[in-house]
Parts: C-alpha cells; structure tokens; sequence
C-alpha cells in the first residue's frame, strides 16, 4: 500500500516532468529571419550567456541549419570585438 | 565583381577629421582597384568588448564594396600599413545588401530571445 502510493506519485512526477515541458522552437524559423547578422550584437547576445559561449542547440532549440549561421555570426562579431571571447 | 562588407576599427584618439582621411584613402584602394564604394557607415567611438592592445574602444566605420577580389587584398594590405587601425574585417555578402545598425549591448536581459530551460 505504501509503496504503492509511492510509485504513483514518482510516477506523476515522471509525467510532469516529460509531458509538459514547453515545446522548444527555432527562433529563426520562427521569425523568418532571412540572414543572422554578425552586427547585430542584441541578437547574438541573447545566444551568448554570461561566460560569452555560444549557447548549445540542445537548450536553445535552434535548428541545425539556423545554429551553424549564428556561430558564424557570433565568431565574426568576436572578431571585431563586438562580443567578447570570454567574459573574466 | 563580388560584394564585400569591410568593418575598420581606428584608434579611439583618432578625431573626425583623421577618420575621414583614412577612409578616403581606403576608398581610393578600392576605385583604384576598378571597384566601387557602395555605402561608408560610420558608427563612431564604441566600447570594444575586449582589449586590444592598449585600447578600450574603438572607432568605427563600415564600408560596402563591390569590386574584385584583388582590390580587396590592396584595401587589408592599407589596414596593416596605417598603425592606428587596430583592427579590420572583410566579409563577403552575397545577398542584396542588409541594411543594419549595431545594436547597442548591455541591453539584452530583458527581451532575450531564448528562454532558458531549467537543466535535466
């Protein structure tokens, strides 16, 4: 009876857990932006968290496609130094 | 004929006027070279978002271009021959020309665009 009861709450967890996370989608897609520029540091930024890595497709959902242009973009905007390598 | 972005950064004690010079010569690299400048952008004085050498901003100027690839080589080979140009960077553009501004940094806590998912 207990570790019934047990189980099934592990098991509303485990549901809670996977069935409503929030669907991830790519930005770009989304917006229909057509060329990631690497001027525009306010985009790229928000792909840059704090340490100033390039945010990894597996948590933004940037599609394959759509992550390959922004990592140009983002390495020719550090280039120029309109975003930094590393931040400290 | 190719279409090409060239970003320049002067030093930041560089006034106006030597900007403007510079930017002259630069364009001249590029007529010379039978290209043309399509568009100069200048952006003025920004914070770099890293040292170079001894500097903490820089002076901009972007410059459109459309010519052959060698004017080019000439255009870089004037950006390392003048000692106040911190740094350069040539970009071709294949496309119709983007028309945009840098966007001012600092700002983007607020409307970022991705959302942060807690971590598995």
């Amino acid at each position: 009876m207990d570790s019934r009861d047990r189980d099934k709450a592990k098991k509303k967890q485990f549901r809670k857990k996977f069935l409503f996370r929030k669907k991830k989608f790519c930005k770009f897609c989304e917006e229909k932006i057509p060329y990631i520029d690497y001027k525009d540091v306010r985009l790229l930024q928000g792909f840059t968290p704090e340490r100033g890595k390039i945010f990894p497709r597996r948590i933004s959902g940037t599609c394959a496609k759509h992550q390959r242009e922004l990592m140009q973009a983002i390495k020719r905007a550090r280039n120029i130094a309109l975003l930094p390598f590393t931040a400290d | 004929m190719v279409n090409y972005e060239s970003i320049f950064i002067a030093e930041p004690n560089a006034s106006d006027d030597e900007v403007a010079a510079f930017t002259k010569g630069f364009e001249e690299a590029v007529t010379g070279g039978s290209g043309t400048v399509l568009k100069v952008e200048k952006w003025g004085k920004r914070r770099l978002a890293y040292r170079i050498g001894r500097h903490e901003d820089g002076n901009y100027t972007l410059l459109y271009l459309n010519c052959p690839p060698a004017a080019v080589k000439e255009l870089e080979r004037r950006y390392r021959m003048n000692d106040r140009i911190i740094k350069y960077l040539t970009v071709r553009v294949d496309e119709n020309i983007p028309d945009t501004k840098p966007t001012e940094a600092g700002t983007a806590s607020e409307d970022r665009p991705v959302e942060t998912l807690e971590a598995e």
